[in-house]
């Protein structure tokens, strides 16, 4: 979800480069302007919203392919409005900071839900109409005030058959165990999905998890620290397995399914404490499209053919129970929560990281590094 | 003073210089005699500087040996040779005191301190710059300079002094004074000097012997009053003072302005017409027009002899049997 | 008369650039100022925890040990390039500077992910040291500090030849061949002559390494496998994840106030080698 921006940062760092260079000596000036030949992408991908349309803040790439084919597409054939795209990555500080400036040009974000408790609680966001928006289109928790989720996605990890010939990593307990399973691991570095993996490994029962008990999290994590390298993007993740750099490794769920077909299943995925997360669409306050028009199209993203088309597309499991019902027994094991793969897995909580999230990705930060 | 050379002879055989297809050094044989003062004298390109950086092992030789009192030293390294250098700008270092920069030579080679501080000293008084020991070269003038580099030349009695245009960043009233100085000290400290320029001035005011360099050769070895009184080529003789030259008798004659003089129309050896004349303070210079040899050029001493001739004057040039020099072919 | 009085008329034609200049630059810079002052609330509370938290002090050191050795390997290995290049043919120099300079146009993403390819556990190296049986267990080159420190030379050896081949350049061969001519050895003409008149280029190159380096992002978070944090790193979080930006406006201002406070030494130094004739005689 994050790779996105880490071409972005390079980017950046490509510009920052090119200032700090003119800074010093004349001759390195034609020499950082070298830098600065890639400075025109910063500037690319953004769209402007208006009345008239909406303009969906993402991740770009095939997440915008994705929620073009399935969302767009009928939105716009239902109220003759565009679908456009800003791909900037919608991160809370840059929601925050688009609200505070006054200039919001985005109308609704593919963000997390967490998201929507925290900036909804600081006053940036509008409220989901749920005159509009069905509550019932959703699982029943994650219909929040703020945001409602229209997709899960997930955590769960990946490990190396030919690394256990002998006997194959069954859930965390298994992952945070290196005497029984040696080898290098890889987590999230952002905290999010890793403290609850090792809450999990360290016997906590996946329906109690919250409130976190952070020092017991970190305290597993940083037991098995040394053996743990941390990615920051989904195909990082991927590639620190299929690089053969851990034996197992955290990754998105829903990435999951490619990685076993692309490496012929020699990479297979755990399901057993996998944490879903809510992605929630959420509706930066004073949004250019209106509110009602947003609503509207919140409330196209519940429909069943939008949440199979996006489950098909990005592999993102449906929240609309009608529509998970639809999915095929074939790719059930994919579906996060599918009725098998309900009674194994872990939901996030989005209210505690609402609220918690500085103090946990800090404490995480300050564990691992 | 302490620095009596002990040896300081210098043997070139053969020395031959190329770069790819050019002949910088042609083919050099001389002796250098030890604590003698040899100027070598040239127009640029004609190898002079080529040949001091080979004598100071900066250059290797193509072909040819070196013999420092009689022992090859063609293969030493420049560091090994223990020869002085002035270099052209000086080169002194620009991080260094002068104290340190006249030092250096003493401290590379491990000497105590106090060794060298008693040295140092020493040079400073014998170029009379006591009490700038602690200033950089660029707090100093280019006299001032010119005189550090001597004196950190010289620090390590080196049995041969190498000078490339030491003069040549100085303005003219002071390279006469200098000059005097440089003299006086090649006659106090006794090493043998090779002194490199293009000035026929200083080659002759300080030299004992001077070599005329052209094309990589060299043209005439000699005393300055041998090369002035006697030269033995058209070059040498134009390029050491001037002079006017005479085809008589199947061959060249060169003969200087002030050995002709002018005699009533109708004596002397020839006639002319005055072309012109320039008033020079102690000299006035002629130009005369004559049937036998062309224009001639005639210097007069401007306190003798009456008033000035004026041009289209009818004169006679009359100059003694030994004022003519023949030249080789 | 009147005329000496009145505002040069240049500069109303400076002016526009000039306010342009003080808004675009001046005013984001007090804001962030002002945002570390009263951002979660007013006071010197954030300037504080840089003091009294752990984990800034620890951020700071990591940061400042990275940038550190970075600028001493960095500057140690450009010196020799520069060194190599100033003593060939300058046919052969012009091509060593190309290479130098294409090294430029490659993201820095591409590099990082090169040395993973090459150095990881799985990588060409560490399989070929295998096969060749000289080690039984991959060695950890990358994903840890080393690894971080080996992306960030890399990347800022090009900024450290730079002003050093400057100032070998401008170095008078005479002034080697007069050290070498009063009996110094190779290595003391080096030590003694060569290196002291470089000083200013490598002060330059030192300065512009430290500074870059205190700026890097992605090298350190990828190569460093998410156990070497850097403060660039960390600002990024907490203006965009963690939303403390108090923090990160803080952590802001003493990165900018570190970096001032290296120029103005800079220039200091560069003035104090110029009175002592670190150019040319």
């Amino acid at each position: 979800m994050q790779d996105k921006q880490f071409m972005r940062e390079t980017v950046t760092e490509a510009a920052h480069a090119f200032r700090a260079g003119r800074l010093d000596r004349r001759s390195f000036l034609a020499l950082c302007g070298m830098a600065g030949v890639a400075l025109p992408s910063v500037l690319a991908g953004k769209a402007e919203a208006a009345a008239g349309e909406i303009v969906m803040w993402n991740w770009g790439g095939q997440s915008e392919e994705c929620h073009g084919s399935a969302i767009g597409v009928p939105f716009t054939a239902e109220t003759g409005m565009p679908l456009k795209f800003d791909t900037s990555g919608p991160l809370q500080g840059k929601i925050k900071e688009m609200v505070d400036s006054g200039n919001v040009t985005a109308d609704v974000c593919d963000a997390d839900l967490f998201d929507a408790v925290a900036l909804g609680a600081t006053g940036h966001l509008e409220p989901i109409d749920y005159a509009v928006v069905s509550k019932d289109k959703t699982l029943p928790q994650y219909a929040l005030e703020f945001g409602t989720s229209i997709i899960l996605y997930g955590y769960a990890f990946m490990y190396d058959t030919e690394a256990y010939p002998d006997g194959a990593p069954a859930n965390w307990a298994d992952f945070f165990d290196l005497e029984k399973f040696p080898g290098q691991r890889s987590l999230y570095k952002w905290a999010n999905g890793s403290l609850e993996a090792a809450l999990m490994a360290d016997g906590v029962a996946k329906d109690a998890l919250y409130p976190l008990d952070l020092d017991r999290a970190l305290a597993k994590i940083t037991a098995i620290k040394d053996s743990t390298i941390y990615w920051g993007s989904g195909s990082e993740a991927h590639d620190m397995l299929v690089n053969g750099e851990v034996s197992m490794g955290m990754v998105w769920q829903n990435r999951g399914r490619n990685i076993e077909q692309e490496t012929n299943g020699r990479y297979k995925m755990v399901m057993d404490g996998a944490i879903a997360m809510p992605g929630a669409y959420i509706v930066p306050k004073g949004n250019p499209g209106g509110r009602e028009a947003v609503m509207k199209f919140i409330a196209v993203s519940q429909s069943v053919d939008a949440q199979l088309g996006l489950f098909s597309c990005l592999g993102m499991t449906p929240t609309n129970p009608e529509a998970v019902a639809m999915i095929s027994a074939e790719d059930a094991p994919y579906a996060i929560t599918s009725e098998a793969n309900m009674a194994v897995i872990a939901l996030n909580d989005p209210t505690w990281w609402g609220q918690n999230t500085d103090a946990a990705v800090n404490a995480f930060l300050e564990a691992i590094s | 003073m302490s620095t009596v050379a002990a040896s300081g002879g210098l043997t070139l055989r053969g020395l031959v210089k190329r770069y790819g297809a050019v002949q910088a050094v042609a083919g050099i044989d001389l002796e250098i005699r030890r604590g003698e003062f040899l100027t070598l004298l040239g127009p640029s390109g004609s190898g002079k500087t080529t040949l001091l950086m080979m004598i100071a092992g900066f250059q290797d030789a193509t072909e040819g040996d070196i013999l420092l009192d009689g022992q090859p030293i063609t293969g030493t390294p420049a560091e090994k040779r223990n020869f002085g250098m002035v270099f052209q700008g000086y080169a002194l270092f620009p991080h260094m005191t002068v104290a340190d920069n006249i030092g250096y030579s003493l401290s590379v080679r491990g000497r105590p301190k106090a060794e060298i501080a008693g040295r140092v000293a020493e040079m400073l008084e014998l170029v009379q710059l006591t009490g700038k020991e602690r200033r950089l070269p660029s707090e100093l003038s280019g006299g001032q300079q010119q005189r550090v580099a001597l004196a950190r030349a010289l620090a390590f009695s080196p049995p041969v002094l190498l000078l490339d245009e030491p003069l040549g960043a100085l303005d003219r009233k002071l390279r006469v004074e200098v000059q005097e100085q440089l003299k006086d000290l090649h006659r106090r400290v006794g090493t043998t000097f090779i002194y490199v320029t293009h000035d026929q001035d200083e080659a002759l005011s300080m030299s004992d012997r001077v070599v005329i360099m052209r094309d990589g050769r060299i043209e005439q070895v000699g005393s300055p009053e041998e090369l002035y009184t006697r030269p033995r080529t058209e070059f040498a003789a134009s390029f050491l003072g001037k002079s006017n030259f005479l085809q008589r008798d199947g061959r060249r004659w060169s003969i200087r302005p002030e050995r002709i003089d002018l005699v009533a129309q109708g004596l002397g050896r020839v006639s002319g017409r005055v072309l012109s004349l320039n008033y020079f303070g102690p000299v006035l210079k002629y130009q005369i027009e004559t049937a036998e040899h062309g224009p001639l050029e005639v210097d007069v001493d401007a306190w003798r002899g009456g008033p000035a001739l004026q041009p289209g004057a009818q004169v006679g040039l009359d100059w003694k049997d030994d004022a003519a020099v023949p030249l080789d072919e | 008369m009147t005329r000496s009085s009145r505002l040069n008329p240049a500069w109303l034609l400076v002016a526009p650039l000039l306010l342009l200049v003080l808004v675009m630059f001046g005013g984001p810079l007090v804001n962030i100022l002002w945002l570390s002052l009263t951002d979660p609330e007013p006071g010197l509370g954030n300037y504080a925890a840089l003091i009294e938290k752990d984990s800034l002090r620890k951020l700071i050191w990591t940061t400042l040990r990275v940038c550190l050795i970075t600028t001493v390997l960095s500057v140690i290995l450009g010196y020799s390039i520069a060194y190599a290049m100033a003593n060939v043919a300058e046919a052969t120099r012009h091509r060593m500077m190309l290479f130098i300079l294409i090294s430029f146009w490659i993201s820095v993403l591409v590099r990082t992910f090169s040395w993973i390819m090459l150095l990881g556990r799985n990588g060409l190296l560490n399989n070929g040291l295998i096969e060749a049986g000289l080690i039984s267990q991959p060695i950890p080159f990358v994903r840890n500090e080393v690894g971080v420190l080996i992306g960030m030379v890399h990347y800022m050896i090009p900024y450290a030849v730079l002003p050093i081949l400057a100032a070998m350049q401008g170095i008078d061969r005479r002034v080697l061949q007069a050290s070498r001519n009063l009996g110094a050895r190779p290595a003391q003409t080096f030590w003694r002559v060569y290196l002291p008149l470089t000083k200013p280029g490598i002060i330059a190159g030192a300065l512009l390494v430290f500074i870059l380096s205190l700026g890097f992002y992605v090298t350190p978070a990828i190569l460093g496998g998410g156990k070497v944090l850097m403060v660039a790193e960390y600002i990024s979080v907490q203006i965009l994840v963690t939303l403390k930006w108090g923090t990160a406006a803080m952590l802001a201002v003493v990165m900018l106030a570190s970096v001032l406070a290296l120029l103005y030494i800079l220039s200091r130094f560069m003035k104090l080698s110029a009175a002592l004739g670190g150019g040319r005689t």
